[in-house]
């Protein structure tokens, strides 16, 4: 931008009646409800250059003439383009839009443009000199700042003002660009969630989400304990419509490290939690009735004001509005996303009191983003009308640091307690601390190996019994050789029983054959019978031989009868060789018959001695069976009991198996407790001795460093106690229930009064206010 | 104003950064699917009303949380007001099925005593051709942890209702037979107005705060 060359005329020309002290109209305008006095900005972010404090704003201030006049015109302008809202809506921080020019409405006036180049002429000339203006003329600087930078001077100044010109990281800014961060495929999603709707990002190849994924990559290894945050990608985006990369990059890098923006990316998100708190002690103090309403419906801070701080609004408001807000930020810090903040809450009030949580998410989510479209001026006019006070935020910031302080004390003394102890023992017994450590040592493993040895005794024995036993079993085991043996002999019994039983049955059928044999005698089988038949016989045989001497009696008879006759009679011979014929023939037949009684008899006596044998044969098979039955009997009675007495004994070895078993086991545990409860004893020793080698290390640092910053801390510990007294704190207590689990409000009564409770990191801090 | 739903359940979802959590949620409340939108930082909030049985309507509020771990530190305070939850990975992407143990963790632990219902929920289920995680496993891990198994997509509005029905109806007869009570002083369930309706914990306050002078 080339200025033109007749502004030093004009300077000149532009009237030297205007006084300075006196405040030209146009400033009037200017909040002078700004009613704190009080309007240093928040040391924390900028230090040395802009700690001065000031009253009204052109006070003490060497403005020239003309550039109180510019100022003047400046705010006529911006209420005139109040009234134009078809203006605004095209300051868009678009870097395609760049040919747009600031004004683009199509009631531009003569007036307006005019203002329009004398603004950009008093731009580009505290861009020439902006070393001068950033130490001299810093409240009118700031005063322009809020009015709104002009779009074109947006890059160079936002670099000017985060002193980002002159960066040694911008060197890197190539190299970086080749190296891989363990982030890349983080941001590569996040990349095309950002800024969607906006032409320079839109499109997944668009060179905007390219140099966007550069940025965040380059950051994302130059700071590796931040590495990537979602959010932080809508801060770099606005850089980058404004600046090329390597210049948002630098910018970047110094409002993560000079803004307090690192703290709030950090993956602790702790510095999140702390401005929370610090933005709802703001609310409580200023707009109350809204406060109580947001905790009776349980509407939290951080559902609404997180992306405030980690976006610097870029994500909840439109862009114009946002880069406005932005362009105060580089100046001023966060106390200004405090101030839009509250003065959002602040303008919304009344609509926020009468709806719920949801509706209240709604008009958050829907409503306020677009309230403040036509006229982003009212906004930040509204936001220095908030009664910001740095230094109750700082208060209230150092409250936690003193908490934070007594809590460290608190440890300190007792460690430095411990020390002493520690160290009295150690005094009292130089070389005795080790000795009575290995003494004891030497006493508890003596003892537990003596335990130990008992058990193994006690052990031992019980194993020799149980071998015992064993080897008693062994030699009983004879008698099972024994029971096999009269199993076996019991089987060959059987056996034979089986075949005497088998012959018994052939004697059987043969005397049944026999018998039936004997049956086909006339007579039956009966010794008795057949005794008497003998008898009969006999009889008969007498009868016959009586008979038979009969006849023979009859026959010699006859014979010497016929010898009579025959010498009687010679001649009868015909007639008497009949009766010889007869007698002859009878002489046969008597001869037969006793030839066939002789075979009867015979045949009797035989019969009669085999029935003998038979029956002498019988009675001893008979008592021979009985014999070995009763034997059989025995035998098996005598199986019964050895086998009974077998599983007894199997059962005992087993019962004595089992019981060794266990002992065995129970020594084995033994063994490991007590080994467990020597390492135990060990690691205790270990972990005491590194505590009190941490101890005498941490007494020795706080010793020889941190004496004077105790000092110089209880000091201001002391003032600001005052300080929280006066201010009307009943006292700050940290709540030992730190976990947010378990942190109720409601239930957590440190005070008997209104109390804050805050989250910081894990710690809840609790401050009574009256 | 009349209150015309029976109880108010607050559910929350969660999941890993990208999983698609917030066009889920606007799937269903808004009815329409933006391929992209901001990331969320912090939590969002969103309601929106169903009816799971003619005549029973459940008011649902759904918080919508970061996915990125550090913001953890934020969203841990929502789990302790929720009954319910939306469980979300991405199917395309193995690492967000790995890490829905850790999620589960995380609210297991900062919700005692209450506990909350959960849902598991495979989203992007159209992009059928880039995925990682089978069908199978995801509801053998859904049973192992005894929740149900849905898969979702938004863009193509596939089981997107079915996903909250089915929690608010799984919800509701937790409600309906005691499991799940009202509490004062616990937003997870509301019970909302409706003459001749009677619900155990209101009753047993109205009985108390009878006043017979």
């Amino acid at each position: 931008m080339s200025i033109p060359s007749s502004s030093p005329e004009r300077e000149s020309s532009a009237g030297v009646q205007l006084e300075c002290p006196s405040s030209p109209p146009g400033l009037d305008a200017d909040p002078p409800s700004t009613g704190s006095p009080v309007l240093s900005p928040d040391s924390s972010s900028h230090d040395a250059v802009l700690s001065a404090p000031a009253a009204s704003p052109a006070d003490s201030e060497n403005l020239s003439p003309d550039e109180l006049e510019l100022l003047a015109k400046l705010e006529e302008q911006n209420r005139l383009l109040e009234a134009d809202s078809k203006s605004m809506r095209s300051m868009s921080g678009s870097r395609r839009n760049s040919g747009s020019s600031l004004v683009s409405s199509s009631s531009a006036s003569s007036n307006l443009s005019h203002l329009e180049e004398d603004t950009w002429i008093l731009w580009g000339r505290i861009v020439n000199e902006w070393e001068e203006w950033r130490r001299k003329k810093d409240k009118l600087l700031k005063e322009l700042i809020r009015k709104g930078i002009p779009h074109h001077f947006r890059a160079i100044v936002w670099q000017l003002l985060g002193n980002a010109t002159d960066m040694p990281v911008k060197n890197q800014y190539s190299e970086l660009l080749k190296m891989s961060s363990p982030c890349e495929k983080l941001i590569r999603r996040d990349i095309a969630r950002t800024y969607p709707e906006h032409e320079f990002f839109k499109g997944q190849d668009s060179l905007g989400q390219e140099v966007l994924f550069n940025v965040m990559k380059a950051y994302s290894l130059v700071d590796r304990e931040v590495g990537y945050c979602q959010g932080s990608a809508f801060i770099v985006g606005l850089l980058l419509m404004q600046m090329p990369e390597e210049e948002a990059f630098c910018v970047f890098v110094r409002l993560m490290q000079e803004y307090r923006l690192r703290e709030l990316f950090k993956p602790s998100m702790a510095e999140l939690g702390l401005c929370i708190y610090q933005f709802e002690y703001l609310l409580q103090e200023q707009l109350p009735e809204l406060n109580v309403h947001f905790r009776s419906q349980s509407f939290h801070t951080s559902m609404y004001a997180s992306s405030w701080f980690l976006t610097l609004f870029l994500t909840f408001l439109p862009l114009p509005v946002a880069t406005r807000i932005f362009d105060i930020f580089m100046y001023e810090g966060l106390e200004i996303i405090f101030r839009v903040g509250l003065a959002i809450l602040q303008y919304n009030q009344t609509d926020l009191i009468q709806l719920d949580m949801e509706g209240m998410s709604q008009h958050f989510q829907k409503v306020i983003p677009h309230q403040f479209d036509s006229c982003p001026d009212k906004l930040i006019l509204r936001a220095y009308q908030v009664k910001y006070n740095p230094k109750r935020m700082k208060n209230a910031y150092l409250h936690l640091l003193i908490l934070f302080v007594q809590r460290l004390r608190t440890e300190n003394r007792l460690l430095k307690q411990r020390i002493e102890t520690l160290e009295k023992v150690r005094e009292q017994l130089p070389g005795q601390v080790t000795r009575a450590q290995e003494a004891e040592e030497n006493y508890v493993i003596k003892r537990e190996l003596a335990v130990v040895r008992q058990q193994c005794n006690t052990a031992n024995e019980s194993l020799e019994k149980a071998q015992e036993t064993i080897r008693e079993l062994q030699q009983q085991t004879y008698t099972e050789q024994f029971v096999n043996n009269l199993q076996t002999q019991l089987e060959q019994s059987r056996l034979r029983e089986a075949e005497l039983l088998g012959a018994l049955k052939e004697m059987q059928d043969k005397v049944l054959d026999l018998e039936k044999r004997s049956s086909c005698l006339p007579d039956e089988n009966n010794m008795a019978a057949l005794q008497e038949e003998v008898k009969q016989m006999k009889l008969r045989e007498l009868e016959t031989l009586q008979s038979f001497r009969e006849m023979q009696d009859a026959v010699t008879d006859l014979n010497q009868r016929w010898q009579t006759c025959l010498s009687s009679r010679v001649g009868n011979i015909y007639s008497e060789s009949p009766k010889k014929n007869a007698m002859n023939e009878l002489q046969d037949k008597l001869m037969t018959v006793r030839l066939r009684e002789a075979q009867a008899q015979a045949e009797l006596r035989e019969v009669k001695l085999k029935n003998q044998i038979h029956s002498k044969l019988i009675g001893r098979h008979e008592q021979e069976r009985s014999a070995l039955q009763d034997r059989l009997q025995m035998l098996a009675n005598q199986n019964k009991a050895l086998q009974a007495q077998l599983n007894e004994m199997k059962r005992k070895q087993a019962e004595w198996d089992c019981k060794s078993k266990e002992e065995v086991m129970a020594v084995r545990l033994r063994e490991a407790d007590s080994m467990a409860v020597m390492a135990e004893l060990r690691q205790k020793i270990a972990e005491l001795e590194i505590q009190k080698e941490e101890g005498l290390i941490k007494g020795q640092l706080n010793h020889s460093d941190s004496r004077q910053y105790i000092t110089q801390l209880r000091d201001q510990i002391a003032e600001l106690k005052n300080e929280v007294r006066r201010l009307g704190f009943s006292g700050a207590e940290l709540c030992q229930e730190s976990d947010e689990m378990r942190h109720d409000r409601s239930d957590c009564r440190h005070f008997d009064s209104n109390q804050i409770c805050i989250r910081i990191g894990v710690t809840y801090i609790c401050i009574g206010r009256d | 104003m009349e209150t015309i739903w029976l109880y108010q359940f607050r559910l929350i979802v969660i999941g890993d950064s990208t999983v698609g959590k917030s066009c889920l949620i606007r799937r269903f409340t808004e009815g329409r699917f933006a391929q992209v939108s901001d990331p969320t930082v912090g939590v969002d909030f969103f309601s929106r009303l169903v009816e799971i049985e003619p005549g029973k309507r459940i008011k649902l509020q759904i918080w919508d949380t970061a996915g990125q771990e550090r913001f953890r530190s934020i969203t841990r305070a929502y789990y302790r007001n929720s009954v319910g939850g939306l469980l979300l990975f991405d199917i395309t992407n193995r690492r967000s099925f790995q890490n829905v143990h850790n999620w589960l963790e995380e609210a297991r632990s900062h919700v005692q005593p209450h506990s909350i219902v959960f849902l598991l929920v495979g989203h992007k289920c159209d992009l059928e051709a880039q995925r990682q995680v089978t069908q199978h496993e995801a509801e053998k891990l859904a049973g192992a942890y005894g929740m149900r198994y849905v898969e979702t997509s938004a863009r193509d509005a596939i089981n997107v209702e079915k996903a909250f029905v089915d929690l608010t109806r799984e919800i509701f007869e937790l409600v309906r037979s005691g499991d799940i009570q009202i509490q004062d002083g616990w937003e997870g369930v509301k019970s909302g107005f409706v003459p001749n309706m009677v619900h155990s914990s209101e009753e047993v306050t109205k009985g108390s705060r009878q006043c017979f002078c």
